[in-house]
């Protein structure tokens, strides 16, 4: 160690007085408590899933989530990789886990019930990142519970794209594949005959871009359930993930990896390891589970054609990962950042960037301070991990071509010289 | 806990200056140790810091760090620099003097440069900030190593006429001379637009308890800090800088190294080789100067309001890698990048924080509009309240507030005295939610453990809108942590007591 010219030690603050949140802060309790403030759950998409088939739902409109189960995928050049994943005992095609989980698609304003089990070993959490609950259902363990077993409870109030994963050791078991998509949808989604395809609605204020029919603007305090939304006829789904091979297929091993432990006297005997999960290398990259091929800064791209299953969509079927899709027709694409580093996509026609993180943009009263905007094409959008844009597409000539996902390294990143792209993945679009 | 008991308390706080104009809504809150001058007196020296994992004689965790150290006022050294706190068209004196073997510089973008000042030497200067907003200082020599090192702090500087009288205006203040006009509309709204019902920005609380400060802010600064490369560096030959490229090539692209001294790795297969050997990168993350508990349970690093009192964050990122600064229990308003002030200002989860961007936020401290509810928008409910299966209201969470885990009674050796027990048992109230990095790397400290990385939070510890439930119920330890423990006097570092 180098010793300091000036003599000055800089020494770590006493925990004395506050031992109970030090032990929490890393070292949280595993329990299967009650859900407090329990309220009937009135989510009426496991029901509609089990009328077409895809599900047997065990506890009224409660959807069913454990984790883990491992889940071997396999990588660009054929490396299977092990992942720890989420998976639904209710949806057969879900049972045994799926990289990334099933698709969550919940009604605004229903009482959501997630009963969730910690296996594998356990424990585990699910947090809903943009959902905004109690501290016990936003699982987040230094702050509540590791589980076990538990009812997340929680009511969606904004219409939009979120996600779900672990919340535990999240450094690892994110990046091990826990996590899958959330979509908060208009109150009637479920009702009537478009519950299982499209077209849909979601969020949206654009008064100012008349290209997109059928934009309702109204009143959200009436109940109106169309209020602030857009019609939308194809849907697509750009969750970009990256994995380093060497933490799934080395240290995936050991769910406790590095994992610190109290002893008998916070602040003194606590065990705190080294490892290097500080050090992350991807060599392998996805778009909604689809493995982008080519090595590492090598330009990969995407199949044409891939579709979600309705069983991992909610029962919704025809949500693309690569877009086939028609002139003239509005185009929604989500597009999550799931990676460790940032990225910036950019699409090859004009978009509207209608939301950021689940908030539409220009919505009032609470987003009456901001407004959606157009984004040329060609033009990068560029942004970090766990943020998502909502973009509508809407075009009259023909589309044959690509969007570009780069990937940057996040150590780096506005230095200058050294900002790197480490990978380029290429998702088809054809509009017809 | 007394009112008065928090100013005498007052004082023990993470380092603040403030220069010019007086802020007596900062100088009052007890989470700040902030000292009021006319003059910055600085010397840059060094200092080796204790992390967040450090125990001594089970796990040496240190770090050796360059350092703005406040001589006049006198504050305990650390990394960052003291925060400084200023008004648009106040004279700042400024006196830093070089204790180090090469060139060093006081820097703040477009306010003030200091030059290079010679090792033993003292530079003089005098400066007048001229726009509000938030500032990164820093030695801008040898870019990027000295600022990296730890030379840097942050530099806030507030608009004029905050003090005084000030008729009940059109328009409230913003943390801005000039804000865009969406921006002047949020902070309008704020406590006058029926959806966003308690204080303006601009408005206090004295009696409650806490008392709340006007202009509510937060600063996170944002670094990483590396070990094995900063000893490099503080071994290196006198007089000489170290080589830019070098130090960016440890940083950022050292080589992967599997370290790794675990028993449980032991346990895979194959067996994972014990190595005590740490690469070059980063393996402390911190806001602040804190990690992990430290800035989490800090007052003064992380937001602890009541619904219906909004305040702002400032974020600042002194290092090399991005953070993805992510928000739970409230979405925030992005109102200033890089000194644009927004003309769009989106309320998003998270927010991208990349080398040496600043960027302000707004919290609106809302109540977690995802809490069951009657319309289902977002809006708290007035009457009746949606009840629960038991008939009881769904907010505030009183049945979640009885909830402790781990439960009372759980006991660990007290960390002052080997002969007393403590109960380590934790109340779900007032409501915890974190703010972190969802760049996961930096949640991490010595390569793993979890949760003692770089995180703050935003603490909900009431609701002004809430009949009965301005406060809500706290134990001995979160009192504690208001007040930042039992009268630490101003020259001590923050977060936490004093160390024995």
């Amino acid at each position: 160690m180098a010793l300091p010219k000036s003599g000055i030690i800089i020494p770590r603050r006493s925990i004395a007085g506050m031992e109970g949140m030090w032990a929490k802060m890393w070292d949280p309790p595993t329990t299967s408590p009650a859900t407090p403030e329990l309220c009937a759950p009135t989510n009426p998409v496991p029901a509609f899933m089990q009328s077409i088939g895809l599900a047997k739902v065990s506890r009224l409109n409660t959807v069913q989530r454990e984790l883990i189960d491992g889940v071997t995928i396999t990588g660009w050049d054929g490396t299977p990789l092990t992942c720890m994943c989420l998976g639904d005992k209710d949806i057969p095609l879900a049972k045994g886990g799926t990289y990334p989980a099933p698709t969550i698609r919940v009604p605004r304003g229903v009482v959501f019930h997630a009963e969730t089990v910690g296996k594998g070993p356990p424990p585990h959490t699910i947090h809903w990142h943009g959902i905004e609950p109690t501290p016990m259902n936003d699982g987040v363990g230094h702050a509540s519970q590791e589980i076990g077993q538990y009812i997340y409870q929680w009511q969606p109030n904004f219409i939009g794209s979120y996600f779900y994963h672990c919340h535990r050791n999240t450094v690892q078991h994110f990046e091990m594949g826990l996590f899958g998509f959330l979509i908060i949808e208009p109150p009637d989604a479920y009702l009537g005959g478009n519950a299982g395809g499209y077209p849909r609605r979601t969020a949206a204020s654009l008064a100012a871009f008349p290209q997109f029919p059928g934009f309702v603007a109204g009143d959200l305090a009436s109940g109106d359930p169309h209020a602030y939304t857009v019609p939308y006829d194809y849907e697509a789904l750009w969750v970009c993930d990256d994995m380093d091979s060497y933490w799934h297929n080395i240290i995936g091993q050991e769910a406790k990896a590095w994992y610190p432990a109290i002893l008998t006297r916070p602040g003194v005997d606590d065990q705190f390891w080294h490892g290097h999960f500080h050090d992350f290398n991807p060599d392998n990259w996805f778009i909604t589970g689809v493995s982008v091929s080519n090595a590492p800064g090598v330009t990969g791209t995407i199949p044409g054609g891939v579709v979600v299953p309705a069983a991992l969509n909610s029962g919704v079927t025809g949500m693309q990962v690569s877009i086939n899709a028609t002139t003239n027709n509005t185009i929604l694409v989500r597009v999550l950042c799931a990676s460790y580093n940032s990225m910036q996509v950019t699409f090859p026609v004009d978009v509207v960037i209608i939301a950021w993180d689940g908030r539409a943009l220009g919505v009032p009263p609470l987003t009456r301070y901001n407004y959606a905007y157009k984004v040329p094409a060609n033009t990068p959008i560029r942004y970090s991990v766990a943020r998502r844009i909502d973009a509508l597409i809407r075009t009259t000539t023909p589309v044959n071509s690509f969007a570009t996902v780069e990937f940057f390294n996040t150590r780096g990143e506005n230095v200058p010289g050294r900002e790197q792209i480490v990978k380029t993945a290429r998702i088809p679009i054809n509009i017809l | 806990m007394k009112r008065r008991d928090f100013v005498k308390y007052g004082v023990g706080g993470l380092a603040t200056l403030v220069v010019g104009s007086k802020m007596p809504w900062l100088m009052d809150n007890p989470a700040y140790a902030a000292a009021q001058t006319q003059n910055l007196n600085f010397t840059i020296t060094d200092a080796v810091k204790e992390m967040v994992t450090h125990e001594p004689g089970n796990n040496i965790a240190t770090c050796y760090f360059w350092i703005y150290q406040s001589n006049s006022p006198s504050f305990a050294p650390d990394c960052p620099g003291p925060q400084i706190y200023t008004t648009v068209g106040d004279t700042i004196n400024i006196s830093i003097t070089n204790a180090l073997d090469e060139n060093h510089a006081f820097f703040i973008p477009g306010v003030y440069d200091s030059g290079p000042i010679a090792p033993g030497a003292t530079v003089t200067g005098t400066f007048r900030p001229s726009r509000a907003g938030s500032y990164l200082y820093h030695d801008n020599l040898n870019p990027p190593v000295n600022r990296v090192m730890g030379l840097h702090g942050a530099f806030i500087v507030m608009p004029p006429n905050l003090q005084g009288t000030r008729a009940q205006g059109v328009h409230r203040l913003t943390p801005y001379d000039r804000p865009t006009p969406n921006v002047q509309k949020l902070f309008d709204d704020f406590g006058r637009a029926p959806w966003w019902p308690g204080l303006a920005w601009e408005q206090g609380d004295p009696a409650a308890n806490p008392p709340t400060p006007p202009f509510r802010q937060y600063v996170w600064l944002n670094h990483q800090a590396s070990p094995v490369l900063f000893e490099e560096v503080g071994n290196f030959t006198p007089g000489l800088d170290y080589s830019a490229t070098a130090f960016m090539d440890g940083f950022i692209n050292a080589p992967f190294i599997a370290t790794n001294n675990s028993p449980l790795m032991q346990l895979t297969v194959p067996p994972i080789a014990l190595n005590p050997i740490f690469n070059k990168k980063p393996h402390f993350f911190t806001i602040s100067g804190q990690s992990g508990h430290f800035c989490h349970n800090h007052p003064a690093i992380t937001p602890m309001n009541r619904v219906g009192e909004p305040c702002i964050v400032r974020i600042m990122n002194a290092g090399l890698w991005t953070h993805s600064m992510h928000m739970h229990c409230n979405h925030h308003f992005i109102v200033c990048v890089n000194g644009r002030i927004q003309s769009n200002p989106i309320w998003v989860d998270t927010f991208t924080s990349k080398p040496m961007d600043i960027y302000d936020m707004v919290i609106p401290y809302q109540r977690p509009p995802d809490v069951p509810n009657v319309l289902g928008i977002g809006r708290a409910d007035i009457s009746p309240p949606l009840t629960t299966i038991n008939g009881h209201p769904t907010w505030p969470p009183i049945e979640e507030f009885n909830v402790y885990q781990p439960a009372l009674g759980t006991k660990k050796i007290s960390f002052l005295n080997p002969l007393v027990t403590v109960d380590i048992g934790q109340r779900q109230s007032p409501l915890v939610y974190p703010m972190h990095d969802h760049s996961e790397p930096s949640q991490t400290a010595q390569g793993g453990n979890y949760n003692c990385g770089l995180i703050s939070g935003m603490n909900v510890i009431g609701d002004r809108n809430t009949p009965l439930y301005k406060n809500f119920p706290r134990d001995a330890d979160w009192d504690l942590m208001l007040t930042l423990g039992n009268g630490a006097p101003v020259d001590k570092p923050g977060g936490g007591n004093n160390p024995p």
